[in-house]
């Protein structure tokens, strides 16, 4: 089982590397073979595991492998080991098997495009370093997989290297996930100081030290909180639609965003150590469920409204998390990553036949044109906004209703928060649906759409069919509250803090499923039939409730002037002045000396026989 | 120890070496200020021979006898930089001879 998952971890980077060093000597499509093969071998070893644990007892499944003693440094001691368990291996399988089929469907999106052997590398080391993130068998290795998470998103953020609105996406996503790479060292710094080790058993501990407790677990959060893009570090997200759309399809389905709600399911025990905190998790994830919705309303580019949806869904995933729902949030992590895969891929297929064009506004009527794009999105859509059979209608509701059994005032107002993103997420979703699909073809359309070698190349279409089914079928696995295989095998790892009765559960279903049903008919009547005119967005929802501009007013801004202060205030005047004083002071100094050296060698003489003679006096006299 | 005392010896020496410094310090042809050169380093030759005799042994005079040596390659060098200068047609005055100044 830990060989498998050795396997598991290293092919995609074995991929990458081999990728790297074939350089131009491999063709274009040969390093699209290399990176989709090395995934998938990937996937297969994850696969293996995954069935050999599941012919051992529950209590046999967590296995941790140690290859060498990493770093030692006094008693404290960290080794190269992985750890194989139940969260693992779920998180494992869909790494691979979502990030392998986005894989294999870039070798149709990216044809042609320059440099896509720096790409497959990238995405190739980019599914390593989530593998490594969630493989990790101690702490300091899930750091090691978090920073090149972040590293590997950067590279494919900025993979439009010549486009400056790229590189400064990809600089944002860094900047804003190098805040919780700090907090999160911040948090390891003190595990160390306090217990000596970062092995995941001294999470929860020292105990009773509630001041170092509360920071840890905060730390840890803030860790999450930007690598998921949940309030206040979600402003990188948006922006990182700049990346390529698989490129985006990986972020969002596969890897990344979903490190943080696994973070939070792995350290359970630090938060349950510190309820202030998880408490705080569950409440940024309902606000971010919240605000994502509604600024998914009026976006009109179709990649940032579905990467607001992404959003807000981990905002459910955190607020599963932080009511200790575990499983319930590990599994809508899955359905996510099907049903998202499907949207963001379908969207590239759209892209694609329309030549680049991203703006919904300028789109509509490609439903009869698309028809196998349209189902895919379709599918998706449903499943996102949780209508049944969907795999979103059995991920979501759950959760929803755990935070009802979390009871209190305080579970309520998640309960209605999470029915209110419900309803949002059923009118954004089909707004996008309509606007693009339905109606007649619009004039860009009409003018733009090619579709002559049908929707794209076999390689797009067929991992789009697969996804489209997950996200169709995939939810079946579990029903609470019904049938919960994945609640069951997660129980070892994380057991939930809250069960919901089975009358919470039905009820919330039924209200959810209403809820997102009335967002359809909401969007329908506005978007679809036009018997209601749109309202007109606010300026706040369009300026996403202006958080940019109010961390360029706190951040940017000061930093700028700071600097500009000291350049001026000390920089110019004293190190530049001290340099200038030292120059002419040199300078002088040895224009004195040069006088001494008159050229006259009597000059010379004369003060040797002087200094002799002084010397001769000095010798008598002392003597 | 048969003659005269070491003291006269060395007055000599400090005779000849005085005379010689005179002669390098005042002089300007780079002829005289190598013959002064020469006296200078004779008297300091005397003093080494002096005090070798006064201690009986022969470290002095074999030191002169470097000394000798030395002052033998010096003149050759000397006297072909002057012989140089000549040829051309360079004032032979020290003082003028100043290029190398910095």
């Amino acid at each position: 089982m830990t060989l498998s998952g050795w396997i598991t971890l290293f092919a995609p980077l074995v991929g990458a590397v081999l990728i790297t060093l074939g350089g131009s000597r491999i063709g274009r499509r040969t390093a699209g073979y290399i990176a989709t093969a090395s995934t998938m071998i990937a996937f297969v070893a994850a696969v293996v595991a995954f069935v050999i644990a599941l012919g051992k007892s529950p209590d046999s499944r967590s296995q941790l492998s140690t290859a060498y003693t990493w770093i030692q440094a006094g008693s404290y001691q960290s080794g190269f080991s992985i750890l194989i368990d139940q969260l693992s291996l779920l998180m494992m399988l869909i790494v691979t098997g979502v990030g392998s089929l986005i894989i294999a469907y870039s070798l149709g999106y990216m044809e042609g495009e320059d440099e896509e052997r720096r790409y497959f590398a990238y995405m190739a080391l980019f599914v390593f370093s989530m593998l490594l993130l969630v493989e990790g068998g101690n702490l300091i290795l899930l750091l090691a997989g978090w920073g090149m998470v972040g590293l590997s998103s950067y590279l494919l953020i900025g993979f439009y290297h010549r486009r400056a609105s790229a590189v400064a996406a990809a600089k944002k996503a860094f900047v804003m996930n190098a805040v919780g790479d700090a907090t999160m060292a911040i948090a390891f710094f003190l595990l160390i100081k306090y217990t000596g080790s970062l092995s995941f058993s001294v999470l929860g501990q020292p105990a009773g030290n509630h001041w170092v407790l509360n920071v840890v677990a905060l730390g840890l959060l803030g860790g999450a909180v930007a690598k998921s893009a949940q309030l206040p570090l979600q402003t990188w997200l948006p922006d990182a639609m700049e990346g390529p759309t698989p490129v985006s399809a990986l972020i969002h389905a596969a890897t990344m965003v979903t490190a943080g709600v696994y973070l939070i399911v792995r350290c359970n025990a630090a938060f349950e150590a510190a309820p202030h905190v998880q408490n705080l998790a569950a409440v940024l994830g309902a606000l971010t469920l919240l605000m994502a919705g509604l600024i998914a309303l009026v976006q009109v580019d179709i990649k940032r409204v579905i990467a607001y949806s992404t959003m807000s869904q981990i905002g459910y995933m955190f607020l599963g998390a932080g009511i200790g729902a575990y499983a319930d949030a590990i599994f809508h992590l899955m359905m996510h990553a099907f049903f998202k895969a499907t949207l963001f891929l379908a969207a590239g297929i759209l892209i694609h036949a329309l030549s680049g064009e991203q703006d919904i506004r300028k789109m509509g009527g490609l439903r009869k044109l698309m028809p196998f794009t349209f189902l895919a999105f379709l599918a998706g859509g449903l499943a996102l906004a949780g209508i049944p059979p969907f795999s979103g209608f059995f991920s979501k509701d759950p959760i929803i209703a755990s935070a009802l059994a979390r009871g209190g005032w305080f579970g309520d107002m998640l309960w209605v928060a999470g029915l209110a993103g419900a309803l949002l997420t059923g009118i954004y979703t089909f707004r996008l649906i309509f606007r693009v699909f339905l109606g007649e073809p619009s004039a860009f359309v009409r003018e733009h759409l090619h579709t002559e070698h049908g929707e794209g190349p076999i390689s797009m279409r067929w991992t789009v069919a697969v996804l489209a089914v997950l996200a169709t079928v995939a939810g079946f696995i579990q029903f609470p509250p019904f049938w919960e295989p994945v609640s069951n095998w997660l129980e070892p790892v994380a057991p939930p803090l809250v069960t919901p009765t089975n009358a919470q559960e039905i009820g919330t279903l039924l209200i959810g499923v209403t809820l997102g049903a009335l967002g359809i008919l909401i969007a329908w009547l506005i978007y679809g039939s036009h018997r209601f005119k749109a309202p007109k967005p606010s300026e706040i929802l369009e300026e996403k409730f202006f958080f940019d501009e109010l961390y360029d007013a706190a951040f940017y801004r000061p930093a700028v002037w700071l600097a500009k202060t000291l350049r001026r205030g000390f920089e110019e005047p004293v190190i530049d002045g001290s340099i200038a004083e030292v120059v002419v002071g040199t300078r002088d100094a040895a224009r004195w000396t040069a006088r001494l050296q008159t050229g006259l060698l009597r000059t010379y003489v004369f003060a040797i026989a002087a200094s002799l003679a002084v010397l001769l006096v000095v010798f008598v006299a002392v003597r | 120890m048969n003659g005269p005392g070491i003291a006269w010896y060395l007055a000599l020496a400090a005779f000849l070496f005085a005379t010689g410094m005179l002669g390098v310090l005042l002089r300007r042809s780079p002829l005289i200020v190598l013959l002064s050169l020469e006296l200078m380093l004779n008297g300091a030759n005397l003093a080494l021979i002096a005090f070798a005799r006064q201690a009986g042994n022969l470290d002095g005079q074999i030191f002169a006898l470097a000394v000798m040596a030395v002052a033998a390659a010096e003149v050759v060098v000397g006297l072909g930089l002057i012989v140089a200068m000549a040829r051309k047609k360079l004032t032979l005055d020290v003082d003028k001879l100043s290029f190398l100044r910095g």
